[in-house]
């Protein structure tokens, strides 16, 4: 048991005023090293912490110390690990997933939001925090047709600070662009980083697609959009480099698993590609467990593992050690490797989420992307 | 004499009309901005703060021109610059054992008697590696030089002539900051450095760093983690003894005593000096008049305020 809690306790059950003192003074979780106890105080029959993290239960029950209205439950969490949870509270037959109350650090995603449990040595990069000492870029939209999905389709356009129109610039194309500005910071991580020359000024295209799910599992008709639409679309209202190496394109999840397939039924296109947690589900033999909507994935995956071909010079990847695609990103590692790509694979204790995403940008960007920063003196 | 103003970087806060202040509002303004490479010529802002035309010297844009047409100077110059870019490459083996060995010995708890020798010795030893860069890239620089001077009349005699023509107008030069390899190269390529001499100068940042007679690059939080500072290439050497580290506050690590230690004792007797955003320095006669801001590093580890000499 963590040691405040368990001098709250050592005496009998507190009164109620002591438990206020006790969470008035401390900061939820508690964290003490690598133990961290997760604490809810209210009514209940059960309550449950519910973490996403692959290969534990993913519903632990918390305890209730006796005599009081306070449930605990201790974990062991590796350094510099960051997880996001939920309490499931059972109560009069219903159950419900609720934020901690206790701890005001939360994520968005487009699910919504989860708390944040920022384990011993996690420190959330200022890189990622607005710097009022960064110049600002800009986001504007660029609308065309697309013939591929026979619809209006819109694309946000990030600009960076001190943008001219008679200068070239490299591209970057961003899989789920809106979900990248809203919960990943993507504006604030180009701003800052062009800012201290980690990465050169860029443009970056932001698209967002109409069916996630069909369009970002391996899907002819969006490599086509890709390339065929979008990159001339680009080219043709902004100054850009025309040169493999001045053309990146990235994503998460299944947005990873668009950004290779586009690349790879491509080559010659894209030099570089930032892949975080891809979805990169395969089959050694026999069929997978990932559900029908992996299908056109696996088919996919279990090509381009067998014939990788050259979908780009440089890859970065990343994924958390916390979600179950690390086996299928690990095991991709040395395949692309063998067929002469420059891969660099990070691992960080997280799970699938935005934050994870958001805090390897820099990584990423800057070591597909280097900027002036060592010749530079502004 | 001329007077020479060095800054730190115009953002967030801009000191460049303080220091135009101090040399009068009349005279014509020069301005050399081949740091900002393509961007060289945007000159915008700094119309604004000086109230006055500038004369852009236009350093990138000749050199880039001068070598689409001279095939001769592109390949001499090519080859210089791939003999620089291999020496520093073989410079940077050495370096980084040497400032291990330094910084191992700077930490250590051994028998203090015999450690301060030791300690000394290591620095010694960085001090000697870098005495050897330099003259080996002042030897390389000799050479492209004695080559350029060897060709009979050419373009880049005319375009000079150009520019010192202009520079003959001018009574102060505004030396912006930037890409620093790319200024230092220019100025070199133009042969500036004595019309320089003679000028009044007002130079922040890349632009103060190649005034000093040695150019030092530097950054302790880079992607890629920690780099060992580099010896990169003579500068103009107008202004002696010193050297100019722009931003120091976010590039360097001023906490980590050893390493501002180490620093200070690796390039003394010259003073290493931290130019943040709102320093000033001011020299004239090759003494410094005034300084305002600047911090210095000292061998204890620490930053010391500098005031006038």
């Amino acid at each position: 048991m963590n040691p405040v809690l368990r001098n709250l306790v050592r005496k009998g059950p507190p009164k109620p005023k002591a438990i206020d003192r006790f969470i008035a003074s401390s900061s939820f979780p508690l964290v003490d090293g690598t133990d961290v106890t997760f604490v809810y105080r209210g009514p209940a029959k059960e309550v449950f912490l519910r973490c996403w993290i692959a290969g534990i239960n993913t519903a632990q029950p918390l305890q209730r110390l006796n005599g009081t209205d306070l449930w605990a439950i201790t974990i062991e969490l590796p350094e510099n690990s960051r997880i996001e949870y939920k309490f499931e509270i059972v109560d009069d037959g219903l159950r419900e997933l609720r934020l901690d109350p206790l701890n005001p650090v939360i994520a968005q995603d487009p699910f919504g939001a989860n708390s944040v449990c920022q384990g011993y040595g996690y420190q959330r990069p200022v890189w990622t925090e607005h710097d009022h000492e960064s110049r600002e870029g800009t986001v504007e939209d660029l609308d065309f047709r697309s013939k591929s999905f026979r619809e209006q389709r819109k694309v946000q356009v990030y600009l960076p600070a001190r943008y001219k129109a008679n200068r070239r610039f490299p591209l970057l194309v961003v899989h789920d662009g809106e979900d990248y500005l809203r919960f990943a910071a993507l504006k604030t991580v180009l701003d800052n980083l062009i800012h201290r020359l980690e990465i050169p000024p860029m443009i970056v295209a932001m698209t967002t697609p109409g069916n996630r799910t069909r369009e970002y599992t391996a899907s002819e008709r969006h490599a086509d959009f890709v390339v065929g639409e979008l990159l001339p679309a680009m080219a043709e209202n902004y100054p850009l480099v025309d040169d493999v190496n001045a053309r990146g394109i990235m994503g998460a999840s299944l947005g990873g698993v668009a950004s290779l397939h586009a690349a790879w039924k491509n080559p010659g296109i894209f030099g570089s590609l930032l892949l975080q947690s891809g979805s990169f589900a395969f089959s050694d033999f026999g069929t997978h467990e990932r559900g029908p909507v992996f299908n056109p994935v696996v088919r996919f995956m279990n090509e381009f593992r067998e014939n990788p071909g050259q979908p780009g010079t440089k890859i970065y990847m990343s994924c958390g050690i916390y979600e179950s695609l690390i086996y299928e990103n690990r095991s991709l590692v040395p395949r692309l490797q063998a067929a002469g790509v420059n891969v660099r694979f990070e691992e960080a204790r997280d799970a699938h989420n935005w934050e994870n995403w958001r805090d390897r940008l820099r990584n990423g960007l800057s070591w597909l992307f280097p900027g002036p920063v060592w010749m530079v003196y502004e | 004499m001329a007077n020479i103003f060095v800054l730190g970087p115009q953002r967030p806060d801009v000191n460049l009309g303080l220091a135009l202040g101090k040399l009068g509002d009349e005279v014509k303004l020069a301005v050399i901005s081949a740091g900002w490479q393509e961007g060289e010529g945007d000159l915008e802002a700094l119309q604004e703060i000086a109230g006055r035309s500038l004369v852009e010297l236009q350093l990138y844009h000749r050199a880039e021109a001068l070598m689409a047409k001279d095939q001769w100077l592109k390949e001499r110059y090519r080859e210089r610059q791939e003999k620089l870019i291999e020496l520093q490459r073989l410079y940077r083996i050495r370096l980084s054992r040497y400032m291990q060995a330094a910084r191992d010995l700077l930490v250590d708890d051994g028998n203090p008697a015999l450690l301060r020798h030791e300690q000394r010795e290591a620095i010694s030893q960085q001090r000697a590696l870098d005495r050897h860069h330099i003259r080996k890239i002042t030897a390389i620089n000799a050479e492209f030089s004695s080559q350029l001077a060897d060709r009979p009349s050419t373009e880049l005699d005319d375009v000079r002539a150009e520019i010192n023509e202009q520079l003959a107008d001018c009574g102060t030069v505004l030396i912006t900051g930037g890409n620093v390899a790319v200024l230092l190269n220019r100025l070199q390529l133009f042969d500036l450095g004595s019309a320089l001499a003679n000028k009044d100068i007002v130079a922040w940042s890349a632009g103060a760093m190649v005034l000093t007679d040695k150019i030092v690059l530097f950054h302790d939080n880079t992607p890629e983690g920690h780099r060992d500072a580099e010896v990169f290439n003579e500068g103009l050497g107008l202004i002696g003894e010193s050297v100019f580290l722009p931003d120091a506050k976010h590039r360097l690590k001023t906490d980590d005593r050893i390493g501002v230690a180490l620093f200070s004792r690796r390039f003394a007797p010259a003073s290493c000096m931290a130019l943040d955003n709102g320093a000033m320095l001011h020299f004239k006669d090759g003494g410094m008049l005034e300084a305002s801001g600047v911090r210095r590093l000292v061998r204890n580890g620490n930053l010391r305020k500098v005031s006038k000499v």
